[in-house]
């Protein structure tokens, strides 16, 4: 086994460790495991990040190209994330919902990794690259806004209900969360824009027109557009809060849906390994 | 150990008995010379705080030194035989250093988790200190308590839930807005509790404070007060899109605030969220603005519900506190008993028996090129060096120990050797 596998290993492994540390967080109502749980993930983070430096600058093997390491990207873009808030703001409970995302991702990325590679001829070009990275970069934005629009959701509720509870105390503040979810809002829109343009160019150079009607598209497009309009309605009219994060929420659900829905029942040209 | 606890706290003297004795609350007055100028007593701390009095001190032996320490206290208490037998509990040996651990941990406490006894007990340790009060049994002792205390602090929720309602309408607004910095209050009507709240909100980061007051004048005089802005009461309409928290207190009759002055208001400050504390009873904000979305309502009830549920978290916490302050105690008892002078001297020949055998073992090498009888006369040698060189400590340790003074020295021994007990090498 050569080294970078030693490293995805190792970050796999981390992320299972921190998100059982965090699960004990939760179980046991206390933050202190929670504090070691975000040591953990930093060092997952860490490692997995030397796997891509690995892979990209050490092998020149393009880590963006095919669907395990895309999710193996989608994990460390979540993880990132989650960590530079975790750094800003006491938000230390949140990761507790990132992290097992990031590790069930990595669980399944890690089916496939390291295989062979061979590049079919419609990736062979940097805008490819370029549009696979800021659109997984746009779409785990938007995980993230999900997930603090969830945990928003939870404690929206706990301090409505009038009553103690330990809960309450460990997770974040409402306006910590909304927070949050604005900032991956107000990035993450911008970003799948411009990976979605990339790939339409892209897409004309090589089958010829910007846009096949093809599922895959669709539900990019689809996401790109809730995901736009909840951003218009933050910025233009003021939604905050509450509205916010239930519709983050609801969105992603809806989404994770119809990506399963278009797994199953539907082919597509825009799959390649 | 000849360790023994006297005092009175909250829970065994009325205040009136409590008072008399604890002038030293507000007068700064100490009687520790007093104490140790009791024959037998060898060490000694006085603490003295608003709910406790408590001597503890290490006595000797056969003398009457307990006594004395009572009539002491009753004598400064102006207390009849009655009171005090009534009052005073004693603790001895390993009850005493429980006790101590669980006084500074504050689960001996009026309200239990409040975080000034330990400051308290660091201040009569440092007296104790400057009175030269303080020997080897109780420097070890209070820095035990003081590591007990951070832990019970650290490893149990015994203090980290608000048990007051004031305390629990700043927690609550922290877990609205993450920091209170930059937020604004407006209190309306006047009232100690309302005053309490805003204070306590002001000194947690709390920005600014509008005040609104039927009469006029005293919101001018209440925001005078708080440093704050004087605001028009029939306009609190207005000032609402500005505030984050609001608190009301006021005798009106009916609503104040109704749920459609709230509503049309959340829509003008876009939504941001807002946080309505009502302590008015009968109440000046409509109940069912709770229900709009983005706006936290909380009434005076709703608070003490959850001051109360609290107290009951930090008694369940305490339990835990309990479980450290006992295993705490069993260490030191431990180190306590390591303070004998037989195991010492005990210790001292084994690790001098050891230095002797690795030294040997190392010099094999060249050990094996001599003859029997010369390798047999370095050993002898070498045991000999060693035994002479221990042999003044260990006489010196006999004796003192015939004196009944050991203590210190063997304290000494241990650490200049290193043979203190493996978990206690912090």
């Amino acid at each position: 086994m050569d080294i970078d596998m030693l490293l995805y290993r190792g970050a796999l492994l981390a992320y299972l460790l921190s998100t059982l540390t965090y699960i004990f967080s939760l179980l046991i109502r206390r933050v202190s495991p929670a504090r070691a749980a975000t040591w953990i993930l930093t060092g997952a983070f860490g490692l997995h990040t030397l796997f891509f430096l690995g892979e990209w600058l050490g092998k020149g093997y393009n880590p963006f190209l095919r669907i395990h390491d895309i999710l193996s990207f989608f994990a460390w873009v979540m993880a990132g994330v989650y960590l530079a808030f975790q750094l800003r703001t006491k938000t230390r409970v949140l990761g507790a919902f990132v992290s097992p995302v990031a590790f069930v991702l990595m669980i399944i990325s890690s089916i496939g990794i390291g295989g062979p590679l061979t590049v079919p001829e419609a990736l062979k070009g940097s805008l490819v690259t370029i549009h696979a990275m800021l659109s997984v970069v746009g779409e785990a934005l938007f995980a993230v806004a999900s997930v603090a629009g969830l945990v928003y959701l939870i404690q929206d509720g706990l301090i409505k209900r009038k009553k103690s509870n330990k809960f309450m105390k460990l997770f974040p503040s409402l306006q910590d969360l909304d927070r949050i979810n604005h900032f991956c809002l107000l990035w993450g829109v911008p970003l799948l824009t411009l990976g979605v343009l990339a790939g339409s160019i892209w897409a004309r150079t090589v089958w010829g027109s910007h846009w096949q009607w093809d599922p895959k598209q669709i539900w990019t497009l689809t996401a790109w557009l809730v995901y736009a309009v909840l951003l218009h309605q933050r910025l233009a009219i003021g939604w905050k809060g509450h509205k916010t994060a239930l519709l983050s929420v609801v969105a992603f659900v809806l989404l994770l849906a119809a990506l399963l829905v278009e797994k199953s029942f539907f082919t597509t040209i825009h799959r390649f390994y | 150990m000849n360790l023994i606890l006297i005092g009175m706290n909250h829970k065994t003297a009325p205040v009136e008995i409590r008072e008399r004795l604890s002038i030293a609350c507000n007068e700064g007055f100490n009687p520790l010379d007093e104490i140790k100028a009791i024959p037998g007593v060898g060490e000694a701390l006085y603490l003295s705080t608003c709910n406790r009095v408590e001597i503890l001190a290490r006595t000797q032996e056969h003398t009457d030194a307990e006594e004395r320490l009572k009539a002491l206290i009753f004598r400064h208490g102006n207390l009849s035989e009655g009171d005090m037998a009534r009052c005073l509990y004693v603790y001895r040996d390993s009850a005493a250093i429980r006790h101590l651990f669980r006084v500074a941990a504050s689960l001996d406490s009026l309200i239990m988790g409040e975080p000034q006894i330990l400051g308290q007990v660091k201040e009569a340790y440092r007296l104790a200190v400057d009175h030269q009060a303080a020997g080897i049994i109780l420097n070890k002792l209070l820095h035990r308590a003081f590591r007990v205390a951070k832990r019970v602090r650290t490893e149990t929720g015994i203090a980290s839930h608000a048990v007051s309602v004031s305390y629990a309408a700043v927690e609550l607004a922290k877990k609205i807005f993450g920091t209170l910095k930059e937020k604004k209050v407006l209190l309306i009507g006047a009232g100690e509790m309302s005053e309490l709240a805003a204070r306590h909100l002001i000194k947690h980061g709390g920005d600014q404070i509008f005040v609104a007051n039927r009469t006029h004048e005293r919101a001018i005089q209440m925001a005078a007060d708080f440093q704050g802005v004087p605001v028009d009461f029939d306009h609190i309409g207005d000032s609402l899109r500005e505030v984050d928290i609001v608190i009301s207190s006021t005798g009106a009759p009916g609503y104040i605030l109704t749920y459609d002055m709230i509503a049309a208001v959340l829509k003008r400050r876009k939504n941001r969220l807002l946080f309505l504390i009502d302590i008015a009873v009968p109440r000046d904000i409509d109940p069912r603005a709770g229900d709009i979305d983005n706006v936290y309502l909380y009434n005076m009830d709703n608070l003490q519900d959850i001051a109360d549920d609290n107290m009951q978290i930090r008694k369940e916490e305490a339990e835990k506190g309990e479980l450290i302050v006992a295993a705490e105690a069993d260490r030191y008892i431990e180190w306590f008993n390591t303070l004998t002078v037989v195991p010492t001297i005990v210790s001292l020949k084994e690790k001098a028996a050891g230095i002797i055998r690795a030294e040997l073992e190392r010099s094999n090498g060249w050990l094996l090129n001599l003859r029997e009888e010369d390798r047999e006369a370095v050993e002898i040698l070498a045991n000999s060096i060693v035994n002479k060189i221990l042999h003044d400590p260990m006489t010196c340790l006999k004796e003192e120990s015939q004196e009944g003074s050991a203590l210190a020295y063997v304290a000494a021994i241990r650490r200049l050797f290193r043979l203190e007990a493996p978990r206690d090498n912090e």
